[in-house]
């Protein structure tokens, strides 16, 4: 014990030396989240809508000065030429025509009203939808101003306190669980092959250090580098996207290193196999690539197609993201996601087979 | 003089090719042993048992009375090794590798003595890759060192150093020697072998061709009827090169 906690603290020191290193677990990451985290990406965000109003008169302007008092609408004014062609390169969402006959008054029986034409961006249907029931629910209320009526029904809306999903909460888990992974794999396999090429582990081998204790230390050295990791991506969250993990900082952290215990066992498997350096990140991308996409890091799980979805849901990096996406969001508790935590036990029982497997000390 | 390596029908095998083809020798406590011969015979193979790294296929090694095969571990305790390509870990000082070594071993070591002894101690805080290839050869020793062996085994020590640094290396283990540690190493130089070895072993295919101290074997050589068809020189270029450029070490 005491020799392999001294070894991890040698080996940490060592570490903080490495500016590649460095740069590659803690600068990407950092910059990952930075820029997707600002992107907002794949978020509903608002619903922008352009208005040409033809009838400019004081009907119209309180049906616009109505429109542009809704927070989910950015309204600007614009020719519907202009903005019919800003709608087909899709940098609108919708298009409100307002005629030249608008008004807002009673009307008689048989006496045409007013159409109000919609254009709605095809790519958008969610946001158009949106657009078009807001501006449904303003005609509506101004039609009962108008005649003095009241809704036969009342809508009361309430919120569900704790779901808040903006797409920086949906983000930041999925970038916990891919950086866990990329650090596991990619530091163990590159760092290993490397020493295994030079003949470092070798000398190691030569001295009567037992292989358990080197490997408990390099195992326990990465461990210790993931929490540093994502402690700081969770750092990062809070105070610059105001993100709440709101099942706890704990059940996180104690997740994120299940994964990372998963993905270490895959690193020392591909650093046992590989002969030198250059066939590590040909073999890691393989592993990582499609878990980089397909796990439900900056979009849902839910994108890939049918036919890959019952490979894609039993990804590695699934589960991690599944349990760690659940804590952070939804407030799970770490018995709430016990079957993605039994994924990744399972997972790691293989990439410990296969590390016993490829990574033999008696070869080096 | 007590056998401190005794090898008896050593054996081992690679495939189809036989590396070690039952060799004998004993390596006698406080000598200096080269195990001599070219690329290919054999010796690399021997001395990585000797030290456990390697299982053999037959026969028996034991040192300091410990038989390797049976007991690895123990015997890793007892011996020092320098092996032919190898390195250590980067981003360590050359402080920090000697005690990483000592800290394989379970042992306490102060490490700027040891750096001291195998003439580092100004580079004590210098990154371990940053040394010149003497002087990581120099290291190198002082991690085998870090254990206190009974027998220190150098695996062509001096291959790619120039001829200040091999000598510089010579009177380490001359050094080495004096203080009681039996030194077991293999080289393809015969200059090295004949000033430094007091015995020497001749590998080749696999088996031990001959086995004497080296003036002894020059001196059968003679007896044979050999002649070198040279006229004596009373200096050769290297002697030329060691004038010109002086015995001092060199930085790299």
């Amino acid at each position: 014990m005491r020799q392999t906690a001294l070894l991890t603290l040698m080996y940490l020191r060592a570490f903080t030396r490495d500016r590649t290193a460095m740069f590659f677990s803690l600068v990407v990451p950092l910059m990952l989240m930075l820029i997707f985290g600002s992107l907002n990406l794949g978020a509903f965000g608002k619903v922008s809508l352009a208005l040409d109003d033809q009838a400019g008169n004081a009907a119209s302007q309180q049906f616009v000065s109505a429109l542009e008092k809704i927070d989910t609408m950015v309204v600007t004014r614009q020719t519907s030429e202009t903005a019919l062609a800003r709608l087909r390169r899709t940098e609108l969402d919708m298009l409100l025509v307002i005629p030249r006959d608008f008004a807002i008054a009673p009307t008689r029986a048989g006496q045409p009203v007013p159409t109000v034409t919609v254009y709605g961006n095809a790519s958008r249907p969610q946001q158009v939808s949106v657009g078009q029931a807001i501006v449904n629910e303003l005609i509506t209320r101004l039609s009962y101003a108008v005649n003095q009526s009241a809704p036969v029904v009342n809508v009361e809306q309430k919120d569900v306190a704790g779901v808040r999903l903006r797409y920086v909460d949906f983000l930041v888990p999925g970038i916990l669980g891919v950086n866990v992974m990329q650090l596991a794999i990619f530091s163990v396999a590159f760092a290993l092959v490397v020493d295994k090429r030079r003949g470092v582990l070798r000398r190691i081998m030569a001295t009567p250090l037992r292989p358990a204790t080197f490997l408990a230390s390099q195992v326990v050295t990465r461990l210790v580098l993931a929490a540093l990791q994502v402690l700081v991506l969770i750092g990062v969250a809070i105070f610059l996207f105001d993100v709440r993990p709101v099942g706890g900082i704990l059940p996180l952290l104690l997740v994120s290193l299940l994964g990372a215990v998963l993905f270490l066992t895959i690193g020392f498997a591909l650093a046992g196999w590989a002969e030198t350096e250059n066939q590590v990140p040909a073999i890691a991308q393989l592993i990582t690539l499609p878990q980089f996409f397909f796990s439900g890091v900056f979009f849902s799980k839910d994108a890939a197609p049918d036919l890959i979805r019952p490979i894609t849901d039993v990804l590695p990096l699934t589960f991690l993201n599944d349990a760690l996406r659940e804590i952070s969001v939804q407030g799970a508790s770490m018995w709430d996601v016990r079957m993605q935590i039994v994924g990744l036990l399972v997972w790691t029982v293989v990439g410990f087979l296969l590390a016993v497997r490829f990574f033999r000390f008696d070869r080096f | 003089m007590t056998a401190i390596v005794s090898v008896r029908d050593l054996m081992k095998r690679y495939g189809d090719i036989e590396a070690v083809r039952g060799i004998s020798f004993d390596v006698r406590e406080g000598e200096i042993f080269g195990l001599l011969g070219p690329n290919g015979a054999g010796k690399t193979t021997t001395v990585e048992i000797l030290e456990g790294l390697r299982r053999a296929d037959g026969g028996s090694a034991v040192v300091d009375g410990i038989d390797v095969s049976r007991e690895p571990a123990r015997a890793k305790e007892r011996v020092g090794v320098q092996l032919q390509q190898s390195a250590f870990p980067e981003n360590f000082t050359a402080k920090e590798t000697v005690e990483l070594f000592a800290l394989c071993y379970g042992a306490q070591v102060d490490a700027g003595a040891l750096l001291a002894a195998v003439d580092l101690a100004d580079k004590a805080g210098q990154r371990q890759e940053k040394l010149s290839g003497g002087q990581r050869q120099r290291l190198s020793i002082a991690t085998a060192l870090v254990n206190r062996p009974r027998v220190l085994f150098l695996d062509e020590p001096t291959t790619g150093l120039d001829p200040q640094a091999r000598r510089n290396l010579w009177e380490l283990v001359r050094k080495i020697r004096a203080d009681g540690t039996t030194v077991f190493l293999t080289t393809h130089y015969m200059d090295e072998a004949e000033v430094l070895c007091d015995r020497v072993a001749v590998m080749d295919h696999g088996r031990i061709v001959s086995m004497d101290a080296p003036q002894a074997l020059i001196a059968g050589l003679i007896e044979r009827g050999f002649r070198k068809p040279v006229i004596q020189q009373q200096a050769n270029l290297e002697d030329v090169f060691l004038d010109l450029t002086g015995h001092g070490l060199r930085e790299d």
